[in-house]
């Protein structure tokens, strides 16, 4: 962490913002606090909340220019205790600006040690025609580590009707237990390639999202559960891999996917982290 | 790896001798007994939701499932893993099994490729064919969780068929496979299939050309209408196919 303190990020330089933030979460008696908070540049937490009481510390993410455009390289690295229970979320939706040709990249390093609990939920992120990204997501679990994850992409923005013709969102996503692989999704999403609206791609829907659960505890009840339960509008299934529940979700929006994912983690919270759903104050913002 | 590494790697296509071109044809047939037409990988579903009614619906179903899924991951995998069993590199073997089976994003799409991984690598393990080849059946055994591609690439090694050539083999046989799914599941006549197959068969030679060049980073195996389809089979009520 500390060499990043060279590089000047006080204003964007020619090659973009460089950002970085680092998140430690602790088990304190009865209480998950953020022991550490570092950054670089313009990737910041300002104060730990705790709307749900002491036992799960809430973090904002923010990020004030509010989108990345090409050259920006932005690094995200929580580390949970054990015990520790963090969740974490951002104000708004993220935005990937266009670009003139260079990539900008968000990396994403999730490290949770044994009994800890992350649930990183971030809002949806608005991928502007014409950009180049790179969103990189690793996460490391120990243990009976759990993680609750979701990623939801809307491809153009579709309330000006702008399709996404030309540009590249790059994914990469990995989820790792006690070093072994539970999880590898590596992709590509082309402005205007024949991936967004083919059946086996996005099948025409600019809405994306990937709603991951990892944890020992994972079972067929739960995934019954689940499957119970259906987005409103667009498409969506839930499957259960070793250790790992994922739901996908294909739509004309990101409000009914946002709403899928929501009912499907009332479920998962509680049978995975122990505790009732808690909604963050500012999804209602 | 204590034995020596089979010679040979790589070949140019051209050079396959007729004893490899026939052991490729036994691996790439599908009396290989691994269950192959058991699996429909999704499409089944597909002809269930009305996405996949016709010979026109299925060509591209499988088409795009080799320009985006099967031809931009297992592909390029599979070719690195046939140069990994060539040269001895068992840790390299390892690690691209294990991310194959972690790439498999549905229960079943897992299944499928662990059962038959799991019953090629008995089948090889117990051919006389491997005896005369030391070492394979230790190493085809030292792998944990064996994925099919990974057990697949280990007979074309053994057997010094260069990785290009396995690739459009390999190709082929997933691709009849598929066809062979629609034909039943759709249904479509035989000469519909024979029309895909020769379409979509004309398409493999640049597919695998394509897949032998791609860096790691850019494998992709990001397929969500692909994703969604297969975990529906998983409780379609009335089937025919494993996936």
């Amino acid at each position: 962490m500390n060499a990043v303190v060279e590089c000047p990020s006080l204003t964007p330089s020619a090659h973009g913002w460089q950002a970085e933030l680092h998140l430690g979460f602790r088990r304190r008696g009865d209480r998950s606090v953020l022991a550490e908070r570092r950054h670089v540049g313009p990737l910041v937490v300002q104060r730990a909340l705790y709307p749900e009481g002491g036992e799960v510390c809430h973090a904002i993410v923010v990020h004030p220019p509010a989108g990345i455009v090409g050259g920006d390289s932005l690094t995200l690295n929580v580390d949970v205790g054990a015990g520790a229970h963090a969740l974490l979320t951002t104000p708004g939706a993220g935005k990937w600006y266009r670009s003139e040709g260079r990539a900008g990249r968000l990396s994403q390093r999730i490290a949770v040690a044994e009994g800890g609990v992350c649930e990183w939920l971030p809002q949806e992120s608005i991928v502007y025609e014409g950009a180049v990204g790179e969103l990189l997501t690793e996460v490391e679990l120990a243990g009976d580590a759990c993680f609750i994850g979701s990623e939801m992409s809307c491809f153009g923005r579709t309330g000006s009707g702008e399709r996404f013709g030309r540009g590249t969102l790059a994914l990469a996503t990995r989820i790792r237990r006690d070093g072994k692989s539970l999880w590898l999704e590596r992709g590509r999403v082309e402005g205007g390639g024949s991936l967004m609206d083919s059946p086996v791609g996005l099948g025409g829907h600019p809405v994306v999202g990937t709603l991951l659960a990892a944890s020992p505890r994972v079972d067929g009840e739960l995934l019954a559960a689940c499957r119970g339960i259906a987005p409103a509008v667009g498409e969506g299934a839930v499957t259960l891999l070793p250790g790992l529940l994922v739901a996908r979700y294909l739509g004309p929006g990101c409000e009914p996917g946002r709403i899928w994912f929501n009912r499907l983690w009332a479920v998962l919270r509680p049978a995975l982290a122990g505790r009732p759903l808690a909604i963050p104050r500012i999804w209602n913002t | 790896m204590s034995e020596a590494a089979p010679a040979a790697a790589v070949l140019a296509p051209a050079a396959l001798g007729q004893l490899q071109l026939v052991r490729l044809l036994q691996l790439a047939s599908p009396a290989l007994p691994v269950g192959a037409y058991t699996y429909s990988q999704g499409l089944e579903w597909a002809v269930e939701c009305g996405a996949v009614r016709d010979e026109a619906d299925a060509g591209r179903w499988i088409g795009d499932l080799l320009s985006h899924g099967a031809g931009r991951f297992e592909a390029p995998l599979l070719a690195r893993l046939v140069q990994a069993w060539a040269v001895g590199e068992d840790a390299e073997v390892a690690r691209l099994n294990d991310d194959f089976v972690c790439s498999r994003e549905t229960s079943e799409l897992r299944a499928e490729t662990l059962q038959m991984g799991y019953s090629l690598v008995r089948l090889l393990t117990e051919l006389d064919a491997f005896a005369g080849l030391p070492g394979w059946r230790e190493r085809l055994r030292g792998i944990d969780s064996p994925a099919f591609p990974t057990a697949w690439a280990a007979a074309a090694a053994a057997w010094n068929i260069d990785a290009g050539a396995a690739l459009a083999a390999y190709l082929w046989a997933w691709l009849e496979n598929q066809v062979m799914a629609a034909v039943k599941a759709v249904p479509l006549g035989q000469s519909a299939g024979q029309r895909l197959l020769a379409g979509l068969g004309a398409r493999l030679p640049e597919l695998a050309a394509a897949a032998l060049a791609l860096p790691e980073a850019e494998w992709s195996n990001f397929t969500p209408g692909l994703a969604i389809a297969s975990s529906r089979h998983e409780t379609q009520y009335t089937r025919l196919f494993r996936s």
